[in-house]
């Protein structure tokens, strides 16, 4: 399946790292299937792939967590074995995980050394040796940063610098990078490459995993596409396009961006006014948010992560109860309502944790596909469940919305996370629909299921649902909304037609909200 | 499929008990000296099969266990279903106790009444005393977010106080020559087989396919169970967390306030004030056993009625303290508890997304799940 | 890998099983046997706690072996209880075994213990610390009438029982002889158990007879007879520390609340005072506490259980509440020890009249502080 490019031959040195064969297999499952992959000194080597592809496996492999059924891995031209992470440390490999291993509690320097903490004789801690050698990492990055700062005040982007410097300290030359960007603002992620450009220039190798394709052809020197635990391609960024990169990760050939049409808007559906609200620590994060959802119409939210979008979120869908103002849906007051109320009166919900909300993980596909619905007919007469219509209702929705699973049995958690999303959207949007709410709806997910999610939304929107979509995605944003506002530090600092805003320009704003920009973007926020 | 989830779910269970078994063995042996005076090798075979023939080889054993099992099986369904909602319900002995009192009391006052108005009016006395002594911490939990392990913990130090205070006070027989209640008289629960298979050791078989029923084939196990699973989801399936949890934690009083009933009406016939159960603790171990499955729990219940009831043909024939039960039962927990060592002893791979009931007890200690 | 561990767990219990087998021989009864001999098979249920407690249910096994050595039966059998619900339970496994003679530990027992001696009337009971109360069917007496003659009903079943106050009077007589302050005290688990009330109040009384104007410190542990009345160790600790920082004079205290009483102890050898164990030779059973263990005040048990078996082995036994005092030396004074330097002739003389007193009845051990 290889595809035969020409310029891979090599010269030189030989690769900082190299996996040889590759295969892995799991109950049922060819992880991978001779994989091979080269990544040289200096070279920032993007692995792209649809989730379930094997990418995971092989990093876990390379990491000293999973041992392969065959293949080699040879670091600067050595056989090594790994076997386990302190194994994969020692050798100068290092991960950074999606999900940030960081004690927010502790101090930068201390979450840094924590592990490997110098030591001055038995006892004591050698701080000033490890605070130096901080500091000229930091230097060397450009970076003003206090080192003392607990990890938990600092912005997201930062907590990702953090955590590369982190694996840097450890003396990693092998960077493995699990989609660093996907909680990051546009200037964030732009901050994060600039720091990965600066370490190829000192000979590190970073392995760089993601989804959004124009990053990767944006950062990385070269490019291993993967598709059901084979190496189905190799790219340089100068040959290749979004695209054949979503092609070859596919499959088949997909649509990257949804034809939306035009939308036609009707009555106001959702009408918020004033609308305030307080997260779990009884602090004020939502600051009189005022909006309108009309039928018709998708309005999209753009915003760094926490900046109060989810509390609003949850006030809408009845999971919080605002502190003050008034939400309407249907010119009827539904402020303050739960979330049964609002499902009777025609409101769905995809939310953004789809493990903390959507789901329950330990559950069948059945008892998920009616987690909203379970109490009423056909699925319930009067408390006794009635399983065959429940398991009918499954078969139903399996089918309709193409959701890969060996059975309508088996849990939750079995399922890839794109066929998780599809369970819920086939849950929430199977029926007549005034208002629909897609918090992140497409979180984490690979091409494919992401296509599907948005022709859904669409179709929705012609059938004359009023959408509410929330997004730190700039791209969903932008690609699915009529109308996009920006909300910054608990409020909706700009509302404006979709085609009129640029990824530009609404990445500024939910970058500084539309105040003057910052000059430096220092570590404590 | 559902073969295969049973198989998966019954492993730890089956190696912890074989386990349990090898570490007894180990340790009889090394302290057959004791008894025989010699290291002796067989002694552990010998108890085992004392311990087999006592609780299963005569038509009285085999009765015995069952009536040792009734309790545990009450008990362990207390802590199982509150292991359904999340919750870890350590107060299923407080629970059990009030209800022992309970029915104690008011099975002395109706000691001359016609049998079956004393024994339903004690039982049902027995079932709303259990049943407030849960709502309590669940109420607690669902209002202020009081953790149930440390609020049930202390309403067992309660209700032991409170027992002995009602049995040397207010409840204490006149005559008596120690404190104790009056005799139940007719509230005794009838025997209907055997020597001692009283009416209790059906409300326990009639309570597992009760519970199985309500937890799997209704709308409201659904929600408890949705409610243990995932909290957040059962808001946004808008179910109400807090009246689940309140409603649980009642319902598993009123089954450990059953099991009391039971004991008072089935077995001793009166409450002495220093009554000395220890069914509430033994529940979380017939719970975990069972992996808080009520067809599981009836059998982790018989396993431990089993050992109860033929205990003491291994003492008597073998010479093997009773105590012995004691050990087999921690280490059982112990090594319940410790799945991943029995999982690595016997190289067997987790299944996955399940072990619901574990994780409630581990979480127990460390974070704070509010409803 | 997973096969592989199964075999050795396997392979291992098979061998251990088979080097068992080649070396069995079973639990050695062959005794020397000499003088008497008798295969009356003897089995004894304890109360909830444990068979090596230092108190009655170690002191009345001890008792069943001596019995059984002294009639030449094979060695005794017991059941420990580690639950209320249990001693109908222990009781029959021991009936179904065929057992000859049942004994039964504490009074918590008397129930279960009398239903079993109407059920079985070939078998003998030995109840410690059980006064039998029974109807005039011989079933127990659910209104404590004890109208039934138990005696006759119940011809299989000896109920030991102790007259608790003797042994608490001479206590008292010892506190006051060697007290300096002229304030001693005593510390109960409960009051509502009859036995402690009877050990304080005798205890009171003799203290009295030798110096009418000591007081004497009766405070008690707890309200019920709960795990920190006769349980708690520590808890009697502090108790006892609190009640002499209160009465720093008190120079003698005597225990009546079990293993919480060991801590009573304790806290009266850390405080340098005299202390008077109880039940049972203390000076023996507790000896981190013998230096400052005077005297005991003790219920013989193991004489008590010895001779209810050797009663039933040459026939004499008879049926009903056994009372067992001083008449019969089963109860009295532990011996002196080291303390017996602080026992003048004096004080000896006054013991002994004590004695003589309490055996012909002139002396009234329960006033004037009334005994339960």
């Amino acid at each position: 399946m290889t595809e035969p490019t020409a310029p891979l031959e090599q010269h030189g040195p030989p690769p900082a790292l190299e996996m040889r064969g590759i295969t892995k297999r799991y109950p049922g499952v060819l992880a991978n299937d001779g994989i091979d992959l080269q990544v040289h000194p200096g070279e920032i080597h993007a692995l792209l792939g649809e989730n379930g592809a094997g990418k995971t496996t092989l990093m876990n492999i390379l990491y000293g967590l999973a041992t392969p059924d065959a293949g080699q891995i040879l670091l600067d031209g050595e056989p090594v074995s790994i076997s386990s992470p302190s194994d994969a440390i020692r050798r100068g490999i290092s991960m950074v995980h999606q999900h940030f291993m960081l004690v927010p509690v502790l101090s930068v320097a201390d979450n840094i050394l924590l592990g490997e903490e110098p030591m001055a004789g038995p006892v004591f801690l050698d701080r000033r040796s490890a605070y130096g050698r901080l500091r000229d990492l930091a230097t060397f990055f450009g970076w003003e940063i206090d080192l003392d700062a607990p990890v938990g005040t600092l912005s997201v982007g930062w907590q990702q610098r953090v955590e590369i410097l982190k694996a840097v300290y450890r003396n990693a030359q092998i960077l493995v990078l699990d989609e660093p960007t996907a909680v990051l603002t546009p200037q964030e992620t732009r901050e994060i490459f600039t720091m990965l450009r600066r370490l190829t220039t000192e000979g590190y190798s970073i392995i760089f995993i993601s989804h959004k394709l124009y990053e990767v052809l944006e950062i990385a020197n070269r490019i291993t596409v993967i598709r059901r635990g084979r190496v189905v391609g190799e790219r340089l960024p100068s040959q290749t396009d979004e695209e054949d990169l979503a092609q070859l990760m596919v499959g088949r050939e997909v649509q990257l961006t949804v034809d939306r049409g035009t939308s036609h808007p009707g009555e106001p559906r959702l009408v918020v006014d004033d609308l305030y609200a307080r997260d779990d620590r009884g602090h004020e994060v939502v600051h009189g948010v005022s909006l309108e959802v009309r039928a018709g119409e998708v309005l999209g939210i753009a915003g760094v992560a926490g900046n109060g979008q989810d509390e609003l979120v949850e006030a809408l869908v009845g999971l919080r109860r605002p502190s003050a103002g008034r939400v309407q849906l249907d010119g009827h007051d539904v402020t303050g309502a739960g979330p049964r109320d609002l499902h009777q009166r025609g409101m769905a919900f995809v939310p953004a944790d789809r493990h903390r909300f959507g789901l329950v993980l330990s559950y069948p596909l059945t008892d998920n596909l009616v987690l909203t619905d379970y109490f009423r007919p056909p699925y319930a007469r009067g408390i006794m469940r009635d399983e065959d219509a429940i398991r009918v209702q499954a078969g139903k929705a399996v089918e309709q919305y193409d959701i890969r699973t060996p059975s309508v049995d088996v849990a939750a958690a079995t399922l890839s996370g794109g066929n998780q999303q599809k369970v819920i959207v086939a849950r929430e949007l199977d029926r007549d629909l005034r208002l629909l709410v897609l918090d992140q709806p497409t979180r984490g997910l690979d091409v494919g299921s992401i296509e599907f999610i948005h022709r859904q939304a669409i179709a929705k929107r012609d059938a004359g649902t009023a959408i509410l979509l929330v997004s730190a995605e700039l791209d969903e944003v932008l690609e699915l909304s009529d109308r996009i506002g920006v909300m910054y530090r608990g409020r909706l600092v700009a509302l404006m037609d979709a085609r009129s805003a640029t990824r530009e320009a609404v990445g500024l704003l939910m970058a500084t909200g539309g105040s003057q920009p910052q000059k430096t973007d220092t570590g404590a926020a | 499929m559902n073969l295969r989830r049973t198989l998966s779910l019954v492993t730890i269970p089956l190696l912890a008990i074989v386990l349990a078994l090898i570490v007894g063995a180990v340790v009889i042996i090394a302290s057959s000296p004791l008894v025989s005076g010699h290291l002796d090798l067989v002694l552990p075979l010998r108890a085992y099969a004392a311990l087999v023939s006592g609780a299963f080889g005569t038509v009285n054993g085999l009765i015995q266990t069952i009536v040792s099992a009734s309790p545990l099986i009450l008990a362990g369904l207390a802590v199982s279903i509150g292991f359904k909602a999340g919750l870890f319900n350590i107060g299923a002995q407080g629970q059990f106790l009030v209800g022992a009192v309970a029915a104690a009391a008011v099975g002395a006052g109706l000691a001359h009444a016609p049998a079956p108005v004393a024994i339903g009016v004690s039982i049902l006395a027995a079932l709303v005393a259990g049943a407030v002594y849960g709502f309590i911490p669940g109420f607690l939990k669902a209002f202020t977010g009081a953790h149930e392990v440390v609020t049930t913990i202390m309403l067992n130090y309660i209700a032991i106080q409170f027992v002995a205070y009602l049995i040397t006070g207010p409840l204490r027989a006149t005559g008596a020559t120690f404190a104790r209640s009056p005799s139940v008289g007719a509230a005794e629960l009838p025997v209907l087989i055997g020597r001692n298979g009283h009416l209790g050791i059906l409300f326990a078989l009639v309570a597992v396919p009760i519970a199985w029923w309500l937890l799997y084939r209704t709308t409201i196990g659904f929600e408890v169970r949705t409610v243990g699973a995932n909290p957040d989801a059962a808001r946004y399936a808008g179910m109400s967390p807090r009246w689940i949890v309140i409603a649980t934690m009642t319902v598993c009083g009123l089954l450990a306030g059953l099991a009391g009933a039971g004991e008072i009406l089935g077995i001793t016939g009166y409450m002495p004030a220093g009554y000395s159960t220890n069914v509430g603790f033994d529940g979380i171990t017939v719970a975990l056993l069972g992996r808080a499955n009520p067809i599981g729990i009836l059998f982790g219940g018989l396993l431990l009625g089993a050992m109860r009831a033929g205990s003491n043909l291994m003492q008597i024939q073998a010479g093997v303290p009773v105590q012995m039960i004691d050990v087999l039962q921690g280490v059982i927990l112990f090594f319940l508890a410790a799945e991943l060592v029995v999982r690595y002893v016997f190289r067997v791979r987790a299944a996955r997304a399940q072990v619901t009931e574990l994780q409630t007890v581990s979480r127990s200690y460390g974070q704070q799940t509010t409803p | 890998m997973r096969k592989q561990r199964f075999g050795l767990l396997a392979s291992l219990s098979v061998a251990a099983l088979i080097l068992g087998a080649c070396q069995g021989t079973g639990p050695g009864t062959g005794s020397g046997s000499q003088g008497p001999t008798s295969d009356l098979k003897i089995g004894l249920v304890t109360d909830v706690g444990t068979l090596d407690d230092k108190n009655f249910n170690q002191f009345s096994w001890e008792g069943a072996k001596q019995g059984a050595q002294a009639i030449g039966a094979p060695e005794p059998q017991s059941v420990v209880t580690t639950a209320s619900a249990d001693y109908a339970k222990n009781i029959q496994s021991f009936v179904d075994q065929d057992y000859d003679i049942i004994v039964t530990v504490g009074f918590a027992l008397g129930n279960d213990t009398t239903k079993a001696a109407k059920a079985n009337p070939n078998i003998k009971f030995i109840g410690v610390d059980q006064g039998l109360c029974v109807t005039e069917s011989g079933d127990p007496d659910p209104d404590f009438g004890c109208k039934g003659d138990a005696a006759k009903l119940l011809p299989n079943y000896q109920g030991l029982v102790f007259k608790e106050q003797q042994p608490g009077y001479l206590a008292g007589i010892v506190a006051a002889s060697i007290s300096k302050s002229g304030h001693i005290a005593a510390i109960g688990g409960t009051k509502v158990v009859p036995a402690v009330a009877n050990y304080i109040a005798g205890y009171a009384n003799g203290a009295m007879s030798v110096n009418p104007d000591i007081k004497v410190e009766q405070q008690f542990v707890s309200e019920a007879p709960d795990n920190a009345a006769f349980n708690d160790p520590a808890g009697g600790k502090a108790f006892a520390e609190q009640l002499l920082a209160q009465n720093p004079d008190v120079d003698v205290l005597f225990q009546v609340a079990g293993k919480t009483g060991n801590g009573v102890l304790q806290a009266a050898c850390d405080a340098n005072i005299h202390a008077i164990g109880v039940d049972v030779d203390q000076h023996e059973s507790t000896p981190e506490s013998a230096k400052c263990i005077v005297t005991s005040a003790e219920k013989k048990l193991t004489k008590a259980v010895s001779d209810a078996i050797k009663r039933v082995a040459d026939g004499s036994d008879k049926g009903g509440t056994v009372p067992l005092d001083i008449t019969t030396d089963s109860i009295g004074l532990a011996p002196f020890y080291d303390a017996q330097s602080l026992i003048t002739p004096d004080i000896q003389s006054k013991i002994d009249a004590a004695i003589k007193g309490l055996k012909d009845g002139s002396i009234d051990p329960c006033s004037p502080t009334a005994c339960v």
